[in-house]
């Protein structure tokens, strides 16, 4: 039996069908259709023990109390603490991203220098070296520029800057600052005002975004639900006063058109009625704060100036006068505006304070100390110091003008553009990897106190800048009292009389006190609350939204799915205007326009929305970043870098209320 | 012309089963077994010892949390109720004194027991031989490093399936007799035969608990999965029989 073409043939049709009687073709086609589900790009789930851990998240301005959700020991989200007098189970849409925040590439992943216009890696070591002998080279021409409003770490990093001889720490421009300055400086008061939004009946937002972007968002958001049951009559009322209708107007019962510029006339046109009606405040300058509100600040003279009725403002201080608990909350960094928000409250009875915890570190400044420097005054000026080192904020991106230093050193957790125009990146522990706390967030109606503790371990080369110092400091042989940041946080956690234990962080509440004011502020309102603008077209109505992002942390990963279309389309940012401010500048629906103010251009796109203020245009702030991931660098225009700055009458604060810009057709 | 159009010279349709025989013998017998690659687990753990041995229970390692989900292994947590280590660092600086590197922690194992560091074998319970080993394995690699055991799971299911052991708990051998369930082909006969109070071998392993070394797990080399995954037809059918809901979304969340 020979073997040719036609028995190959034969047995291969045989094997063939041989084979279609087992299961190995079925079986291979079965198991290729499953290797198809796996592809090794494809995410595992990790599994084991569900835990959720208590631990503070400071990414947003006044952080939030968050329980660290995980699997198996590795996080995978966040939710709000119902344990938190803060924020009572609900949580902010930055800090809701915070575990992805913490994962995001974008991470700067360990200690770098920059070598030319390229960083390079650098040890821990070597970088203490480095900052100690900078330091000691710069003869206390040292700055401290910090973003985070609430945490101890203010008092290691005060009380370093004060052992090697200088007093320039500085705040990043916030609400917080405003009031601060406003309360301790202006009217002479001490401690930080209380807002108690939960026991109020009347609460009139005076720019103040609550339910957005202002203070604590989430525990506000807690006192408006409390307040308007679904279904039921509101147990109080809200106002909000802005130049745009943004989502807290949406919600709250009642918006008041108020250039931002014209708030601080706006409110006292409130004072006006509320005098007329008898009302007294027990300050040295009652007298002259009358006579100046008589003079000034009628209802005609008030709408002359910002637009706002006469009757308008009488039937809201006859809701004032009504209530039995109103406050009014002023919001933005005016400190004109915070004084005269806080001279209506005097007037009502209503203005309240909240005490500054004990320091710890006895050379740091206090939380009013460290608010009454002006940090955008400091850089008109000129300042150069030979070292300027950045925690938990990003001036380069959200400074309307640029800081410049000999030597700067960032304690950046992710690359931003302070971290690349820096000369040293020491990335600082995230949030959940480090020890931290938050004292008295601004906006809060009594004292609280937050510790969180370390519920990561970090994945990264970072180092909690608070460490650095500390370590730093104990090298140049200036003695903080403590050797490391976890021990600042026991001392200070027993000072306040928190219930506090190394593993689950802890947390103290107290209460608020009647504030006691020496003065009005009549001297000072009477040259700086008047509206100033710019001589552009229009008036720039800035807002922020947290799902867009903060000043310091840009837009999160989950983020960017979420942001509507009247703020961000294709990429380009949208300027809200109404119909006859676009008829006025010859624009309409969906119009490509440039922006022009400050030190900067923006394109947008116009959407027409009468919500806006005539003569004003809403834009985003938060976009526009040049350095970060793909959800932030190069979405958008940095809103921040056309907005003017001016100096305030009579307080000095640096504000860009009432930034003007020009418009063009693009 | 004939002979040639019906093979003659090859003995007609002769060569058509000798290549069916071959490729029914191959498909049967020789390639499926090459589906598979036998994989150990990463430490040699022995249920004998610690089920015989130490009297321990089941649920000792495997147990429903508070939550209702299943710990199916034990964690270094629970491990260290009996294997803890107080000072891994300690140990680990001196296994890196031995071997020299950080990076070769591991290597520690090549060594004799006794040219090990103290530290490390007094942390040793066993006195067996083989045990000694498993636990050294155990302790160098995974308890001092801080690392979980990745242990291999034989009824490994996929991420796009949810099973919950708790809504299975229940699934006893009276319920299954009491409604004439038919699992022909999703559990061994003998199984079913012997019974039980627990139910664990409906799906996993018979006789797994008492053994001292584990078997391979046997992993299918083009889809990963374990050979003895339960397939969707073989859930469906116990879910049909005994009256449960079979749509999608009850596995596939």
């Amino acid at each position: 039996m020979g073997f040719d073409r036609r028995t190959f043939i034969q047995l291969s049709v045989g094997g063939t069908v041989g084979i279609l009687f087992t299961p190995v073709l079925w079986k291979a086609l079965d198991d290729v259709s499953i290797w198809t589900q796996n592809w090794p790009w494809i995410p595992r789930l990790k599994y084991g023990a569900l835990e959720d851990q208590p631990a503070v998240s400071k990414l947003c301005d006044s952080g939030c109390a968050v329980k660290v959700r995980k699997v198996a020991g590795s996080a995978f989200g966040t939710e709000g603490n119902e344990d938190s007098p803060l924020s009572k189970g609900g949580i902010c849409p930055i800090c809701a991203n915070a575990v992805q925040v913490m994962r995001n590439p974008n991470r700067v992943k360990g200690p770098m220098k920059k070598v030319g216009e390229a960083f390079e890696p650098i040890t821990w070591e070597d970088a203490k070296s480095m900052v100690a002998d900078k330091l000691a080279a710069a003869k206390g021409k040292v700055a401290f520029i910090s973003g985070d409003q609430t945490g101890t770490a203010n008092e290691v990093f005060s009380g370093f800057l004060a052992g090697i001889g200088s007093e320039d720490y500085l705040q990043m421009p916030c609400d917080m600052q405003a009031a601060s300055r406003a309360y301790n400086g202006v009217m002479g008061g001490t401690g930080q005002v209380a807002y108690d939004l939960e026991n109020s009946d009347f609460v009139l937002l005076a720019g103040a975004d609550a339910m957005e972007s202002w203070g604590p968002t989430v525990a506000n958001q807690k006192a408006f639900a409390a307040t308007h049951p679904t279904g039921e009559k509101p147990t109080a009322i809200y106002m909000l006063a802005s130049p745009v209708q943004t989502r807290t107007a949406s919600v709250v019962d009642a918006w008041i058109p108020v250039p931002e510029e014209g708030m601080a006339t706006f409110l006292l046109g409130v004072a006006y009625h509320l005098i007329r009606a008898g009302k007294y405040a027990g300050a040295a300058d009652f007298g002259s704060f009358r006579s100046m509100i008589m003079d000034a600040y009628a209802p005609g003279k008030v709408e002359a100036a910002i637009g706002v009725k006469g009757a308008d403002t009488a039937a809201l201080a006859k809701q004032l006068l009504a209530a039995s608990d109103p406050i009014v909350v002023p919001g933005g960094t005016s400190v004109a505006t915070a004084t005269a928000a806080f001279a209506v409250n005097m007037l009502l009875g209503s203005l309240r304070k909240v005490s500054e915890f004990p320091k710890v570190i006895q050379s740091a400044m206090s939380t009013s100390e460290r608010m009454s420097k002006d940090l955008l005054t400091w850089v008109n000026k000129g300042a150069a110091p030979a070292v300027a080192m950045v925690y938990e904020a990003n001036p380069a991106y959200s400074l309307p003008d640029d800081f410049k230093a000999g030597f700067v050193v960032s304690f950046a957790t992710e690359w931003d553009e302070t971290a690349a125009k820096a000369d040293l990146v020491l990335p600082n522990a995230f949030t959940f990897e480090r020890f931290d706390d938050m004292q008295n967030p601004y906006g809060i109606g009594k004292q609280t106190y937050s510790v969180g503790v370390p519920v990561c371990r970090p994945t990264l080369d970072v180092m909690a800048s608070t460490d650095f110092i500390l370590d730093v400091a104990a090298s140049m042989g200036i003695n903080l009292g403590f050797d490391s940041f976890a021990e600042v946080i026991a001392a200070k956690a027993e000072a306040v009389g928190a219930d506090f234990d190394e593993a689950s962080g802890g947390q103290y509440e107290g209460s608020y006190s009647s504030a006691r004011a020496s003065v009005l502020g009549a001297s000072v309102l009477s040259r700086a609350a008047a509206p100033v603008r710019g001589n552009g077209a229009v008036v720039l109505a800035p807002y922020s939204q947290l799902i867009v992002g903060s000043q310091n942390v840009a837009t999160t990963p989950n983020a960017p799915c979420v942001i509507s279309t009247n703020v961000l389309k294709g990429g380009t940012l949208v300027a809200m205007m109404c119909s006859a401010t676009a008829k006025k500048i010859g624009v309409s629906d969906e119009s490509k326009i440039k922006l022009s103010g400050g030190n900067g251009e923006a394109a947008a796109l116009v959407k027409i929305n009468e919500g806006v203020l005539p003569g004003a245009v809403a834009v985003p702030l938060g976009l526009g970043h040049t350095v970060g991931d793909e959800f932030s660098k190069g979405v958008g225009d940095n809103v921040y870098k056309i907005l003017t700055v001016r100096s305030e009458a009579a307080t000095g604060a640096t504000v860009w209320t009432g930034s003007t810009v020009n418009v063009a057709k693009m | 012309m004939e002979e040639k159009k019906s093979s003659g010279r090859c003995g007609g349709v002769l060569p058509f089963f000798i290549g069916f025989l071959i490729c029914c013998i191959l498909g049967w017998v020789v390639i499926p077994p090459l589906f598979y690659t036998k994989v150990e687990q990463p430490v040699r753990f022995s249920h004998k010892v610690h089920v015989e041995g130490q009297e321990m229970d089941c649920d000792s390692c495997h147990y429903f949390r508070e939550d209702g989900s299943y710990a199916g292994f034990p964690s270094n947590a629970q491990c260290a109720d009996c294997h803890a280590v107080d000072d891994a660092d300690s140990v680990l600086d001196a296994i890196v004194e031995k071997v020299g590197s950080k990076d070769k922690i591991e290597d520690i194992l090549k060594l004799p027991v006794d040219e090990m560091p103290e530290g490390l074998t007094e942390l040793v319970q066993s006195s067996d031989e083989a045990n000694v080993k498993a636990e050294l394995e155990y302790l160098v690699k995974y308890a001092l490093q801080g690392k979980e055991v990745p242990w291999l799971n034989y009824q490994y299911q996929p991420d796009n399936v949810y099973f919950s052991h708790k809504a299975h708990q229940d699934v006893t051998f009276e319920a299954l007799a009491e409604k004439h369930v038919d699992l022909d082909g999703v559990v061994d006969h003998a199984v079913l035969a012997e019974g039980g109070d627990h139910n664990c071998n409906l799906c996993h392993m018979k006789g797994i608990e008492t053994n001292d070394t584990p078997p391979a797990f046997e992993r299918n080399i083009l889809s990963g999965y374990s050979k003895i995954t339960m397939k969707m037809w073989q859930c469906e059918r116990c879910h049909a029989q005994m009256g449960q809901n079979n749509a999608c979304y009850v596995c596939h969340k």
